[in-house]
């Protein structure tokens, strides 16, 4: 009897001090969505780590115009279901803004979105939700998946295929490694071919790689058949680490592009020797790289989460928080302009971003108009090669096809 | 039904009592007073929050409902129900979004209703379709066959091929105000709460009526004796395979449902997690009857939700903290599960049967 | 021709490795009846303990031997504390007990090892393959093919040439009458489990040593399933048999039938290959039959 007493009032507790909001004077709340225990958790943990500090700097310098940001952050382990019932919490607690993460909640969630025009500012980047005209309140700090994927392959084209004994005989071969049922990976790969039809080369079959793959040698041994000199990665660290090994084990021969989440300081650790040689996009620097304002990455890096080391730190951080200081800033001009609603945060606030270059963090100027989201058309490609990350080429896609870029590549 | 006594002083005097489905007036005032609180009070006075879980508890009953059907009353052990879930969802949802309905009956708000039938039905023909090895298999090999049902349906049929039509990548989504039912659109937590009542009285009526029926006689034969029930005459592979088609009906049901209450629509809303899950709700609810099912269900989904709303405050803290509470929070389901099962085999039906008889037997209920 | 050999090859060395861990289901169930679905996190268990005694700096073959010792004790634990109290209850109800262990044993895993992959650094077998004639092959899948057989023979030698092995067959066969030879059933039990511990574990550290250790290495617990049931559920030989041929059809259906079918069909291909061949064999090629009475 003992035994249930305590038991219904710690359940009681429980009730209670759930239903607790502590009602703080003049917060904003903003959720955000995190993967640090599902597919993508290998890349999403150290974002979720940068987009808690990053807010804890908003707060402290300043934060919205005086007042403080309240973040509800929360894992939903890559799973859209979990995405949807905490979206619905969001609503219920009043955010302003959600953070976001993966492609596929992200995508489901648009038409919702919009309706509810919330702002959801996203770690996916791809090309779906940069049409103004279709996902007006999805927006993210990066260039998109099919820009980047486009980039890489013009990098490659640009600096190695001279370099290849059959330059001039023949036109290079081109695969992409990639997981097909899931939107992330599957996002830029209709551009990336786009792409490289329009550099001119021979386009094999898709290989299936599951975002959980640690054994992909029946892939890799199909590709052979295709003998490609270029494959496209659209995986995170995890699956395409595990490729690179099998493509080295079976003496594959291919150069490797590898989109953004696949590519940070961990592949040369999973992937060993393998990793010798492969290209990848970056869409900020890298963490700890000396840019304006990375030194206070580093500082509330240390400062709240002193129990990962430094050095296992990665680019995400960065990434997260180049989201949140774009957003924060968006809700700065929002509000000085009439209020933290909706529609006042996208026009009044990111729409008027022309040219902004004070998040720094490596990123190009941020430009985003009521007709196109996509914040610029400049890429960065690295490549690993003797223990560093060294840059490949700066693509600006903008410049070099700007027809294409203007009237066609939007929003795919 | 029969596993309750009657109080003390009550008897029967024709058959017309002997069958009905309220047996004395006290039981029919109870009855009345309950489903006067479920349509009425709580629609009205709840907090939108408690009704989000209601419509998660209903959408539970009535998924395990065709899992207690063919578990415990039919024996055919399954563990691939969310494949007739996700089958079920699905079709409604590309008929709902895809499908050209002639003008008049969208105006008037039938196709959402109509998709729900028929997506029933195709999920009790797919589950026919995968219960057709229990003609000559049974016991832990069924279980792989209804396993193999739930990665291909899901993991392969839904994940490639469904889900790229139309769309693109994974998920339909639904934003709200797709969905209509005649003249109302189903939007709030209130509406979609009063639709789940509607149904799930409807199914267990149903069932609860087939069980009475000569059909539920023949699954409860065959799963206390199959080599039996067939030496009496029982056509078993006839039984085995309608018994599977109406728990898929249900089934399917209860996926056409739930999507109007979701902004979208993956297959990951039926992973193998949750055919798991809905095994261990009646099991912990109680195997062979109704009452285990909607107890199992209530239980679990409250349980679940009180841990969640636990998790509210830590999140204040940083999210380390908050990635190894979901490890514990997974860790301590496993544990539960285990414990619910050595100690507790018989489920909270066996429970609240004898808390009620009881009182219904009270003074003399020993 | 060429892929055919190599996915071939490849198939049967990694088949290797699930008729090691389909060698332990078989056991559990020979000897105690317990269908267990926690098979996969058992693997995950063994070697993730091997994997922190590799980084502690301990030669690959002790740590292998620590992560062996502690999949012992860890299976006669399991077995006392929650497999003895299920004695005499229904099939469904056993089952569900393996599957709440196995959410357990995943929650403890996560939480003391985390969801990161993994690797084995420095890496046990070099990641250069050798090139055997026309076939290229990865000397992780070599090595490993050669110790999982090694197990093999060596857990078989065990059940056919020494006391407790004996004592494990003749329960297996017929518990009543090794009970009434002085036969200790709940010893017999408990060994089962830990047998089974020890071959998951070995298997689920050679499966890490590939590409590298996850939570989604346990997904090998599913595919048991189908091996131990092709090979039939009573028979070791069995188990070695489906383990590989499971093994050989992930492979050439993943290099094959993607073309036709693309997507995912390399993860359910056994599944499907099962339920077919349940219609024609339901009690799998030398499982025993059940001959019921009313």
């Amino acid at each position: 009897m003992k035994l249930n007493k305590i038991l219904i009032s710690l359940v009681t507790l429980i009730f209670i001090v759930g239903f607790g909001f502590p009602a703080g004077a003049e917060k904003i709340n903003v959720g955000a969505l995190n993967d640090m225990t599902g597919a993508t958790s290998d890349v999403g943990k150290d974002y979720a780590l940068g987009i808690a500090e990053a807010i804890h700097y908003v707060n402290d310098t300043g934060g919205i115009n005086g007042k403080e940001i309240k973040l509800y952050q929360f894992d939903y382990g890559y799973r859209v279901p979990e995405a949807l019932t905490k979206y619905n919490l969001f609503k219920r607690l009043n955010c302003v803004a959600v953070l976001g993460w993966g492609t596929g909640d992200t995508e489901a969630l648009s038409p919702t979105v919009t309706k509810d025009k919330m702002p959801y500012v996203s770690a996916s980047y791809s090309g779906h939700l940069t049409d103004p005209k279709k996902t007006p309140y999805n927006l993210f700090f990066a260039t998109d998946y099919s820009s980047n994927a486009r980039a890489a392959i013009t990098a490659w084209y640009d600096k190695k295929w001279p370099q290849h004994e059959d330059y001039g005989k023949r036109k290079p071969r081109f695969a992409c490694c990639y997981m097909f049922a899931s939107p992330y990976c599957s996002a830029p790969i209709k551009a990336v071919k786009d792409q490289a039809e329009i550099l001119g080369f021979e386009i094999g079959s898709d290989q299936d790689v599951s975002l959980f793959a640690v054994d992909t040698k029946s892939q890799i041994l199909a590709l052979k058949k295709f003998s490609p000199d270029l494959v496209w990665h659209g995986n995170t660290v995890m699956s395409v680490s595990a490729t690179l090994r099998d493509a080295y084990a079976l003496d594959l021969g291919a150069a490797h592009i590898i989109n953004n989440w696949g590519f940070d300081e961990n592949l040369p650790r999973l992937a060993g020797e393998a990793a010798e040689g492969a290209m990848g996009v970056a869409p900020v620097a890298f963490f700890g790289e000396d840019v304006p304002g990375m030194d206070k990455v580093v500082e509330y890096a240390k400062k709240y989460n002193p129990g990962v080391a430094l050095e296992k730190r990665l680019i995400h951080t960065v990434q997260a928080w180049t989201n949140v200081l774009g957003l924060a800033e968006a809700m700065r001009r929002a509000d000085k302009a009439g209020g933290l609603d909706g529609e006042n945060i996208l026009k009044k606030g990111f729409e008027t971003m022309q040219g902004y270059d004070e998040i720094g963090l490596g990123m190009p100027p941020v430009t985003i108009t009521p007709t196109d989201q996509r914040i610029s058309g400049k890429v960065s490609i690295y490549e690993w090669k003797d223990g560093e990350f060294s840059l490949v080429e700066n693509v600006d896609l903008e410049s070099r096809w700007p027809k294409k870029w203007e009237n066609e590549w939007m929003g795919w | 039904m029969s596993t309750t006594f009657l109080p003390c002083g009550d008897y029967h005097e024709n058959y017309r009592q002997d069958h009905a489905w309220w047996q004395t007036k006290l039981i029919k005032a109870k009855m009345i007073l309950l489903l006067g609180i479920l349509f009425v009070y709580i629609p009205l006075f709840a907090d939108s929050y408690y009704i989000s879980v209601c419509n998660q508890i209903g959408y539970t009953v009535l998924g395990t409902l065709g899992v207690q059907l063919l578990i415990g009353f039919c024996g055919q052990l399954t563990l691939g129900h969310a494949a007739f879930l996700a089958v079920g969802a699905y079709t409604s949802t590309l008929l709902v979004l895809e499908f050209p309905w002639p003008g008049f009956l969208v105006d008037w708000g039938l196709s959402y209703p109509i998709s729900i039938f028929l997506a029933a039905v195709v999920a009790g023909l797919w589950s026919v379709l995968f219960g057709l090895p229990s003609a000559k298999v049974k016991g832990f090999y069924l279980i792989l066959t209804t396993m193999a049902a739930q990665f291909i349906t899901v993991d392969f049929v839904i994940t490639q091929y469904v889900s790229q039509i139309g769309g693109r990548g994974q998920a339909f989504s639904l934003p709200p105000g797709t969905i209509k039912v005649g003249p109302w659109v189903i939007d709030s937590d209130v509406k979609v709460y009063l639709m789940m009542l509607v149904l799930v009285v409807i199914c267990i009526t149903g069932m609860l009526n087939l069980i009475r029926s000569r059909v539920g006689r023949a699954w409860i034969a065959i799963r206390d004796n199959d080599i039996s029930a067939e030496v009496m005459g029982i056509n078993v592979v006839k039984y085995k395979l309608f018994a599977f088609f109406v728990a898929g009906f249900i089934g399917g049901l209860a996926g056409a449902f739930w999507i109007s209450n979701l902004a979208a629509v993956s297959p990951e809303h039926f992973p193998w997690f949750w055919s798991l899950w809905l095994v261990g709700v009646i099991l912990i609810g109680g195997v062979g009857s109704i009452h285990g099912a909607v107890f199992g269900s209530i239980f679990m989904v409250v349980v679940m939700e009180l841990l969640q709303l636990a998790v509210i405050p830590l999140a204040d803290t940083y999210p380390k903290l908050l990635m190894d509470f979901l490890f514990i929070k997974e860790a301590a389901f496993g544990l539960a599960i285990c414990v619910f099962l050595i100690f507790e085999p018989n489920g909270l039906a066996y429970r609240w049967w004898q808390v009620k008889n009881y009182f219904n037997l009270w003074p003399f209920s020993y | 021709m060429d892929l055919f050999l190599m996915t071939l090859t490849t198939g049967i060395m990694v088949g290797g490795i699930y008729a090691l861990v389909a060698l332990g289901w078989v056991l559990i169930y020979k000897c105690s009846g317990v269908l267990n679905l926690a098979m996969g996190e058992m693997t995950l268990i063994g070697a993730y303990v091997c994997l922190s005694f590799y980084t502690a700096g301990v030669p690959f073959l002790l740590s292998l031997l620590f992560s062996l010792i502690i999949g012992l004790i860890l299976g006669v634990i399991v077995e006392r504390v929650f497999l003895d109290r299920l004695i005499g209850e229904p099939v469904l109800t056993v089952i569900m007990v393996t599957v709440g262990l196995s959410f357990f044993f995943k929650g403890i895993i996560e939480l003391i090892w985390g969801t990161d992959t993994r690797v084995f650094t420095p890496p046990v077998f070099p990641l250069k393959p050798l090139h055997i004639g026309p076939l290229i092959i990865g000397q992780v899948y070599l090595w490993s093919f050669v110790a999982a057989i090694i197990l093999l023979c060596l857990f078989v030698a065990f059940f056919q040439y020494t006391r407790w092995g004996l004592a494990m067959q003749a329960t297996a066969d017929d518990e009543m009458a090794a009970l009434s030879l002085g036969v200790s059933a709940r010893f017999v039990y408990a060994t089962a489990w830990a047998i089974a511990f020890m071959a998951a574990g070995v298997g689920g550290t050679l499966l890490g040593n590939i590409n590298g250790l996850n939570i989604s290495v346990g997904y090998l617990g599913l595919l048991v399933l189908p091996a131990v049931v092709l090979g039939g559920l009573n028979s070791v030989p069995g188990a070695i048999v489906g383990g590989i041929v499971i093994g050989v059809l992930q492979n050439l259906s993943g290099a094959y039938l993607d073309q036709f079918v693309p997507g995912g069909i390399k993860e359910i291909a056994p599944f499907a290959f099962m339920a077919i061949f349940l219609l024609f064999k339901p009690y799998g090629l030398w499982g025993w039959e059940r001959i019921e009475r009313v």
